[in-house]
């Protein structure tokens, strides 16, 4: 069974496995992605706090897998700005900056599994 | 993964400007890191299975004295007899399934020196690193008289599993028009909203099965979680049943005396038939041990990789920790597990840990069909947790039926959702 988690190894830490994979053979020190790391990092550090409420199934919380790409991060800027919404969701998106939004917004689309 | 070349750095060009050493990344790939994680609850168990996707070639050990573990979350319901206690029984099949090393045993010594944890006195592992999950222990005796064996005759009902279902069978033995006392301790304590929810929910259960029935609950503060919403649910539902005094109304409990089933605060006693001590709280004993609890019982952590101020190689996660303004939650520890499992791939490639955005969910029922919530959101910038003003807070007051309608909605599927992310 695939691993349909958003923390799937494929992802997490991807620019620093792409590092390391030179192993001890590898003369030259390997290059690596660093900005493009940080990033994976900062998204799946901010989705930690998402996949305890949001799973792929769909109910009284909504599966993030069944929103198209610009969606999410959509969804989460509105949820930011309703100032008069008392959902958790409401609650909660006033917390993120625009940045943070854009960021976790990335890395679950990048992380997204089709079924 | 998409690159362009003006992006992409020496690693070790990179690693220099950071002042860390080429060789622990190297060792990731192949990394058979041994990581051994104590406590298989919402924390330990979701630590284990973040750090195998992490670091498929790592070696994960998770270390938990009950071969099943018994939720708390949602067990209110079963203390109110309308949800089964199987129901919040979880394995750790799947666990074992993904490669994770399960070891049903209790760890009873730590060698933060040699890096060794021993378990029933007896088997020794060596570890990379260690991640602590405990969850709490009962401070026995903080209200005198309240050992263990008062625990058998006055549930705290804290930890669930046994204490739940005796708690439950003596509401269910009482008569009619006897009455139960509830002791809730000051905070830091697992849950805090949790002694209001329960109150709610047996309140719920004597107004439909012992009317003549009260619940007195006796409060060693003046001020709770969702206070005006479990005050405002309380008047609307159980204006007969529940009794609430607060610190500065007498309530603090100072001893009880099981023979007589009696408390005693400052100026009075009362007696019941049933009574349940919330007692006070500290990190599970092995935290002790392992040298990670401070004076208070608890233990610091550095929040962004939740890695112990007090031993460097071990993390602490969940309710033992000093996390304030993070609540002891279920939620917390789910996600303190998985912001700790990043920090220690991070550490053992040899890169420093990174702050984010971390947050809070905890609903609570008042009725069956009704739920309330608080959200909080929080910064481990500059290496202290923080809430970011202007987020989080509680459900509206005066909402209508629908809106609390909706969040045993949201309850229900975030305790499936998290339970799955735990434990599969």
């Amino acid at each position: 069974m695939p691993d349909r988690s958003i923390f799937s190894a494929a992802w997490l830490l991807s620019g620093i496995v792409l590092a390391a994979c030179g192993g001890a053979n590898a003369p030259d020190p390997m290059p690596v992605d660093v900005e493009a790391a940080a990033q994976v990092d900062s998204g799946a550090l901010l989705a930690s706090a998402c996949s305890g409420c949001h799973s792929d199934q769909a109910g009284a919380i909504a599966s993030l897998a069944n929103y198209a790409p610009d969606q999410i991060q959509s969804a989460f800027q509105r949820y930011k700005d309703e100032s008069d919404g008392t959902t958790v969701m409401h609650r909660l998106a006033r917390g993120y900056s625009d940045e943070d939004i854009a960021l976790v917004s990335a890395y679950l689309n990048q992380t997204k599994h089709t079924p | 993964m998409t690159t362009s070349l003006n992006r992409r750095l020496l690693l070790q060009g990179a690693l220099a400007g950071t002042g860390l050493s080429i060789l622990p990344l190297q060792a990731l790939a192949q990394t058979r890191a041994a990581i051994v994680i104590i406590g298989g609850g919402f924390g330990g168990a979701t630590a284990a299975r973040m750090l195998k996707r992490l670091l498929p070639d790592a070696q994960v050990t998770l270390i938990e004295a009950s071969a099943r573990f018994t939720a708390c979350p949602f067990s209110n319901l079963v203390i109110a007899g309308i949800r089964p206690l199987a129901l919040q029984e979880f394995g750790y099949e799947t666990l074992q399934r993904e490669g994770i090393t399960v070891i049903n045993g209790s760890a009873t010594d730590i060698d933060a020196a040699s890096r060794a944890v021993t378990i029933e006195n007896d088997m020794v592992i060596p570890y990379d690193r260690l991640i602590l999950s405990p969850g709490i222990d009962v401070r026995w005796n903080a209200i005198e008289g309240y050992d263990e064996a008062a625990s058998r005759r006055l549930p705290h009902a804290w930890k669930a599993g046994a204490q739940t279902a005796l708690l439950r069978q003596q509401l269910e033995t009482l008569e009619n028009g006897q009455s139960v006392i509830m002791t809730i301790p000051p905070a830091p304590y697992r849950c805090p909203p949790g002694p209001y929810e329960r109150a709610s929910l047996i309140g719920h259960y004597l107004k439909t099965h012992k009317p003549a029935s009260k619940l007195i609950l006796l409060d060693g503060k003046d001020r709770f979680s969702k206070m005006d919403l479990f005050r405002e649910a309380w008047a609307e539902h159980y204006p007969d049943q529940i009794e609430w005094r607060g610190a500065s109304d007498d309530g603090t409990v100072r001893r009880v005396d099981p023979a007589t089933m009696t408390v005693f605060t400052d100026f009075e006693s009362h007696t019941a038939a049933a009574i349940n001590v919330i007692p006070p709280q500290k990190a599970g004993w092995i935290a002790e041990r392992a040298g990670v609890a401070d004076a208070t019982g608890w233990c610091p952590i550095n929040p962004l990789s939740f890695a112990s101020q007090l031993q460097p190689d071990i993390h602490v996660i969940g309710d033992a920790t000093i996390a304030a303004p993070m609540p002891k939650s279920a939620f917390s520890a789910n996600l303190q597990a998985k912001i700790c499992a990043i920090g220690v791939a991070r550490s053992l490639s040899g890169l420093l840990p990174a702050s984010t955005t971390l947050a809070n969910t905890c609903y609570s029922f008042t009725t069956p069909n009704k739920a309330i919530s608080i959200a909080g959101v929080y910064s481990n910038a500059a290496n202290q947790l923080q809430s970011i003003e202007g987020a989080g807070g509680v459900s509206p007051l005066g909402a209508a039926p629908s809106v609390r309608a909706a969040e045993t909605a949201e309850a229900t599927h975030w305790f499936e959702t998290i339970t799955q992310e735990a434990f599969g």
